[in-house]
């Protein structure tokens, strides 16, 4: 065939075929991938859910509530609730997966809270802040644990002896956000779940 | 065989994509922070240049030329998303890292500016040379330049979880190599170094190559 002088027919299949067969080829790949991508996402949240919330063994999504939740979060984002329950079935705690403003766009991360509402832990799923500055402060121990047992109930008053990093005020600020909105959402929503959970029992 | 090895060769010193073409540098500024980051992304890029050049030069008299680019895009896309999803599947953590760059290795001028100035007017042999010689190129500058990124930015070099090599706590990490500003003055460097490089060596002189290269591989 002559390249340089083909017809629109032949122009037409050449484009046609390509796409037809780069289109199986990626069905392909995408049904070969598909489960274990899946297992790696749901993999890392539930580490992370099992770093802030130690005592716990499992981990059932609440999905009534996200609506609601979501009213009391604000601006951040409410991913997900999970009820932390251990072994014996009893109630742990909480995990709020939440989304907050950072410097470089959305940080991703989960907050745990037991089962007075105090903040257990948090940890970073996924951020995109600025790697050496940003990244720094989620990397930083002294700046995360010092969410740990800020009071769901009262989270505004103990929000306000934050200490942010030098530098990274607004990468600082986003994870604050976060765990701002998640000790929202347990004193409007999961609080009362909590007490209707135990007049169940 | 001379003439495969001397294609390969050209990606490494006289072509390279990076410090003599100066091609996809976006990509390669954004990931080099990171060792392990650029060590993927160029696994990653070898993968994708070497299967594109193969199927282009393959194909490459059943493609009218007025539809050729068409079907480069689609080709290298497909192998971008092999690629995105499979690292997705089984290396999750560098895929968080990388992000947003391994889709972008679609617009990579170097793949499909070597599918357009290579792969489509030679012969599958020579197309998989180039496209490992460029592939490598682009790999070795790209995990230079990460390595001493990540090593004097944040004073040590992580891969996979293990620390590969870092200093004493008393080394104090200058931000500025992690940011873009030390991404360009390590870069210069790295560019310099090529072309004393390539003028040691007795190669042909660097400034013809830099803009002719896409011509000259086009039509001869």
């Amino acid at each position: 065939m002559d390249r340089a002088n083909a017809t629109s027919g032949q122009m037409v299949m050449a484009v046609v075929l390509t796409c037809a067969v780069a289109a199986s080829a990626l069905s392909i790949t995408y049904d070969l991938t598909k489960d274990r991508i899946e297992e790696q996402e749901l993999a890392a949240e539930v580490a992370s859910l099992e770093e802030v919330l130690s005592e716990a063994s499992e981990f059932i999504a609440v999905e009534d509530s996200l609506e609601s939740a979501q009213d009391a979060a604000g601006e951040a984002d409410i991913g997900a609730i999970y009820r932390a329950e251990s072994d014996s079935g009893d109630l742990v705690g909480w995990g709020v997966r939440v989304a907050a403003r950072g410097y470089g766009g959305p940080i991703r991360m989960v907050v745990g809270l037991d089962r007075d509402g105090q903040v257990t832990g948090v940890s970073i799923i996924t951020h995109s802040e600025t790697p050496g500055l940003g990244s720094k402060v989620l990397e930083s121990q002294e700046f995360m644990t010092q969410f740990g047992g800020w009071d769901g109930l009262d989270i505004d008053v103990a929000a306000k002896g934050y200490d942010a990093v030098i530098g990274a005020t607004k990468s600082s600020n986003g994870v604050r956000k976060g765990v701002l909105a998640a000790g929202h959402v347990y004193a409007e929503v999961l609080s009362a779940l909590q007490e209707g959970g135990a007049l169940d029992e | 065989m001379s003439e495969w090895i001397s294609v390969f060769k050209r990606g490494l010193s006289i072509d390279n994509p990076l410090t003599v073409l100066m091609i996809g540098l976006c990509a390669t500024l954004a990931v080099s922070t990171k060792f392990e980051g650029a060590f993927f992304m160029g696994l990653a890029v070898i993968f994708v240049l070497t299967m594109s050049a193969i199927l282009v030069s393959a194909l490459r008299h059943v493609v009218p030329e007025k539809v050729r680019i068409p079907v480069f895009i689609v080709i290298i896309a497909s192998f971008v998303t092999v690629v995105d999803l499979m690292m997705k599947a089984f290396l999750p953590t560098v895929y968080d890292f990388l992000g947003v760059w391994i889709p972008l290795i679609v617009v990579n001028c170097i793949i499909l500016g070597r599918a357009e100035a290579f792969s489509y007017h030679k012969p599958i042999r020579l197309a998989i040379a180039d496209g490992l010689g460029m592939g490598v190129g682009f790999s070795v500058v790209i995990i230079l330049l990460a390595s001493i990124r990540e090593l004097f930015g944040s004073g040590e070099i992580v891969f996979l979880g293990t620390r590969l090599i870092g200093f004493p706590s008393w080394y104090q990490a200058p931000n500025i190599i992690l940011l873009f500003p030390g991404a360009f003055i390590i870069f210069g460097f790295m560019v310099a170094g090529t072309i004393a490089l390539n003028r040691r060596m007795g190669a042909r002189k660097v400034q013809t190559s830099q803009h002719c290269t896409i011509e000259e591989g086009g039509r001869s």
